[in-house]
């Protein structure tokens, strides 16, 4: 008996016409997703790693205090000196409420530093922070 | 008179095949330029600022008060009494616990104190023992209660969560430099 082999009668083969789409979408999607770093750091700094940490949920309200190896401070796109942080903050605060300040400081900066960014920030009524940490192995 | 003649063009289109290519260079190029930045830290509310000569001392009782000294030595005490950075989370979660149902007013407080020269990542190393001692007992507690982790709790649960293991970390006023 002599089998004869099936064959389907559509084409074979993927259609391609929709693979620009499908890439678009993928492109659209990580335009979306992407923030471009729209600051410039000035200051080098290594985070300190921990455990307990919190992802922080709303990006738009998050002002950055960076504080570099050697004792620098940056807010926003300049170097500031301590005593002007209070007054930086201050209008920050006024224009967004409930800010968080997110300090990035380097992780062998002195405590001394960080009291004084802490009092200025007290004073300055910007009372919520995020101390950035990386994620610990 | 010159007699122009109109060409016969063919379907004018052009080849969508390398479309592809074109989206996928474009794809690569926003993939390899993001910095998909994590924002990830210990979040903290600092007290209102008082100045000092409004300051008034609340008493508060041993039995609430954990504080905690980092010296500029890299020394860590709590209570008084050197302790290694790791101990802190089993030594915490122990009283914590104890004070579950008890009323708001008798909960325990944490307090840290440094010394202006200790190191930046003591701090935060101690920090994080603390914030994961509470943590831990939450989710013990979610877990006894509700049988769920925390993440999956409902609104009002966390809502009741947060009043029976308030975190409760206070930053001590640094002292006047003299």
């Amino acid at each position: 008996m002599k089998f004869q082999k099936k064959r389907a009668a559509t084409k074979q083969g993927i259609p391609t016409s929709s693979m620009p789409d499908i890439i678009f979408m993928l492109l659209l999607f990580f335009m979306v997703a992407t923030t471009l770093r729209e600051q410039e750091v000035y200051v080098s700094f290594t985070l300190p790693e921990a455990k307990a940490i919190e992802k922080i949920e709303n990006k738009r309200l998050i002002s950055y205090i960076y504080v570099g190896k050697n004792g620098r401070i940056q807010i926003d796109d300049a170097i500031v000196q301590l005593k002007d942080i209070q007054d930086i903050m201050y209008k920050k605060r006024v224009a967004l409420p409930n800010v968080i300040v997110s300090l990035r400081i380097d992780k062998n900066t002195n405590m001394g530093l960080v009291t004084d960014i802490q009092q200025a920030l007290r004073k300055a009524d910007a009372r919520r922070i995020n101390y950035s940490a990386r994620m610990k192995e | 008179m010159i007699h122009f003649k109109k060409r016969k063009r063919e379907g004018g289109e052009f080849s969508t095949a390398s479309m592809a290519d074109i989206t996928f260079l474009l794809l690569l190029f926003f993939l390899v330029s993001t910095v998909i930045d994590v924002d990830t830290g210990i979040g903290l509310t600092l007290p209102e600022y008082i100045p000092p000569e409004e300051q008034e001392l609340a008493p508060l009782s041993k039995d609430r008060l954990a504080a905690l000294l980092i010296n500029e030595n890299g020394d860590v005490l709590l209570n008084g009494e050197i302790i290694a950075i790791p101990q802190i989370q089993d030594n915490l979660i122990e009283r914590i616990k104890s004070k579950i149902d008890l009323p708001k007013n008798k909960k325990l407080v944490v307090s840290i104190k440094t010394d202006r020269k200790t190191n930046y990542n003591l701090y935060i190393q101690a920090l994080d023992e603390v914030k994961s001692a509470y943590f831990k007992v939450r989710e013990e507690y979610a877990l006894n209660h509700w049988g769920k982790k925390v993440k999956d709790l409902s609104d009002d649960q966390i809502k009741e969560l947060r009043e029976k293991i308030p975190i409760i970390i206070s930053i001590a006023e640094p002292e006047q430099i003299k």
